[in-house]
């Protein structure tokens, strides 16, 4: 290729990769490389030109800090409360939608609602649905003559109720997935059970399960990461109390930087929150990997 | 009899699922037609009432729009939306062609930075991009919403294994007839790629559309508000909230999208499904 072509060639590949490269490292790698420098400086955001160096000060308050540690605590008993609810139902109604049963359709659609509700909506829904004088869930209890719960006002309530809110709203998700897992089993295979004399249950425990294992981590990893970054509900719902029981590490960060104008040390957390996110993360693909070459 | 008891549980775990999630649905939207007083009235003893507003009126509706600046919210996430859609497709579909059809040196850089984008989880980024949005001069502006998202790494993955399936004998034969690669890209690869493109045009739309964190921290003022953040300001636990007004913010926000997804749910779940990629 000569001078000429070559530079053509190269201006073609610009004009095609360029912008979204371009905005790519300008919006996500700026940032992570900024955010790295910023976690070693002690500043304000309304003047974020005036600050001081404090080296790794940030990430010793962190250490110390009990709140923040609570923050990181409620986030892990969060996602995994999630996850251990939101995979067996998840699971049971994908099963129960690839039978032969009426109004399969309906029930699809009516799960996968939730999913496409915004966080916001669903918060708000919720807040509504938990009030404990006159939500519906307590009046739905008093009509059945049941004790009424205290919920979001509640220390030991707030944070399963939100687990219970977060289980409502991604089942659809999971179940979509674990749908199209189990549409992928060839039926000969169950046929094949069914002829040798496995009822029902036993051609999900020794046939449908071990297929799944693959589709199952793959929805542990998305629910996981969802949970981790849980943000909405602190906000509308509680302000992530009471007393810190469900300030999730998002919005500790949000509160951190924005309310509090201690952006250093909201991005000492973001850095310690980001890497905790990838290193579960690619862990969890790891053994996704590991159980796809099975 | 076997048969009828199957019948019977089918029917019964039918109308479980059903109700859980349809319920707060029903009484949202139906509380939304009714007078303040009545939305707690009907809910002691919960009866039919609490589901179907006897009485409806628009009250809620009309003072969302007349006192509450809702109408401008619409717009703006109409807005937002529409841009970040257009933004999204055109950037990922110029890429995806590059990475699938040009051979050139350093290909296989780029998409490693964008697969390692994926991991990123953006709640972590947003102090950084907070500041560095500020200091282009997006701060406040719909601009400043979906700017940074329109180079999005989901929407590249997925067109690029749209591109790759399209057979390359369709490029041969045009580069024989003297086609360069903008005549490819425009007439032969585009056309053939509808579908992802529009389940990514969806998709986008969804996420835009229901955008939360990301609005609040860029977003000052209340001209500019989006949708999602008018409805949280109106549950905001600072004031008393008036449910009524809440529950028509949140009908208008969210049917929509439902019918929306009622149309083109083939589309959806599969795009959504996709998204499962990015974990």
């Amino acid at each position: 290729m000569d001078a000429a072509g070559k530079l053509r060639h190269w201006a073609t590949v610009a004009v095609f990769v360029g912008p979204f490269l371009g905005m790519l490292i300008l919006f996500q790698y700026v940032p992570v490389v900024a955010m790295l420098r910023d976690s070693l400086y002690d500043f304000s955001l309304l003047n974020p030109d005036r600050r001081s160096f404090v080296a790794l000060g940030n990430y010793l308050t962190l250490l110390e800090d009990p709140d923040r540690q609570q923050a990181f605590l409620v986030t892990f008993v969060f996602a995994f409360g999630v996850v251990a609810t939101v995979i067996p139902v998840s699971f049971a109604i994908a099963i129960y939608l690839n039978g032969r049963l009426p109004a399969r359709a309906i029930v699809r659609t009516v799960v996968f609602l939730p999913v496409v509700t915004s966080v916001v909506v669903i918060a708000t829904m919720w807040t509504f649905l938990l009030d404990p004088s006159n939500g519906l869930i307590n009046n739905a209890l008093a009509t059945l003559g049941l004790p009424r719960g205290e919920y979001l006002t509640s220390k030991s309530q707030a944070l399963p109720s939100i687990i219970v809110m977060m289980l409502w709203q991604q089942t659809g998700f999971a179940t979509v997935l674990f749908l199209s897992g189990l549409q992928g089993i060839p039926r000969d295979l169950e046929d094949a059970a069914r002829v040798d004399g496995c009822g029902p249950w036993q051609r999900v425990r020794f046939v449908v399960i071990p297929l799944l294992a693959r589709t199952t981590v793959f929805v542990v990893v998305i629910m996981t990461v969802f949970s981790l970054q849980a943000f909405a509900p602190s906000l509308v719902m509680t302000g992530g109390g009471p007393e810190g029981t469900t300030n999730f590490v998002a919005y500790d960060i949000y509160a951190l930087a924005f309310q509090l104008q201690m952006p250093g040390l909201a991005s000492a957390v973001s850095v310690v929150f980001m890497v905790i996110v990838l290193t579960i993360s690619l862990i969890q693909m790891r053994v996704l990997r590991a159980k796809g070459a099975e | 009899m076997k048969r009828v008891l199957h019948y019977a549980a089918g029917a019964a775990i039918l109308a479980v699922i059903l109700s859980i999630f349809l319920a707060p649905y029903a009484w949202i939207v139906a509380s939304s037609f009714k007078q303040h007083f009545a939305i707690f009235r009907d809910l002691k003893p919960i009866s039919w009432a609490t589901f179907f507003p006897a009485d409806p009126t628009i009250d809620n509706f009309v003072h969302l729009f007349v006192n509450r600046g809702i109408g401008r919210a619409l717009v703006n996430s109409a807005i937002v939306s529409s841009c970040q859609v257009l933004g999204t497709l055109a950037l990922c579909a110029l890429a995806a062609y590059g990475l699938t059809r040009i051979r050139f040196r350093g290909s296989n850089v780029v998409f490693a930075l964008v697969l390692m984008t994926f991991l990123l989880p953006i709640e972590s980024l947003m102090v950084p991009l907070y500041m560095h949005v500020t200091n282009l001069g997006f701060a406040d502006t719909l601009v400043g919403v979906f700017i940074p998202w329109i180079a999005s790494p989901f929407g590249l993955f997925m067109l690029r294994q749209a591109f790759e399936e399209i057979p390359r004998e369709l490029d041969e034969a045009a580069r024989i007839d003297g086609a360069g690669h903008f005549r490819i890209f425009w007439s032969i690869i585009l056309p053939n790629v509808r579908t992802p493109l529009a389940t990514l045009a969806l998709v986008t739309f969804l996420f835009s559309w229901n955008a939360f964190l990301w609005p609040l921290v860029i977003l000052h003022s209340p001209r500019n508000h989006v949708i999602q953040l008018a409805i949280a300001q109106s549950v905001s636990i600072a004031q008393l909230p008036n449910w009524g007004e809440t529950f028509a913010g949140a009908t208008i926000a969210t049917v929509p999208l439902i019918v929306l997804f009622l149309f083109l749910q083939r589309y959806f779940v599969r795009g959504i499904a996709l998204t499962g990629v990015k974990g």
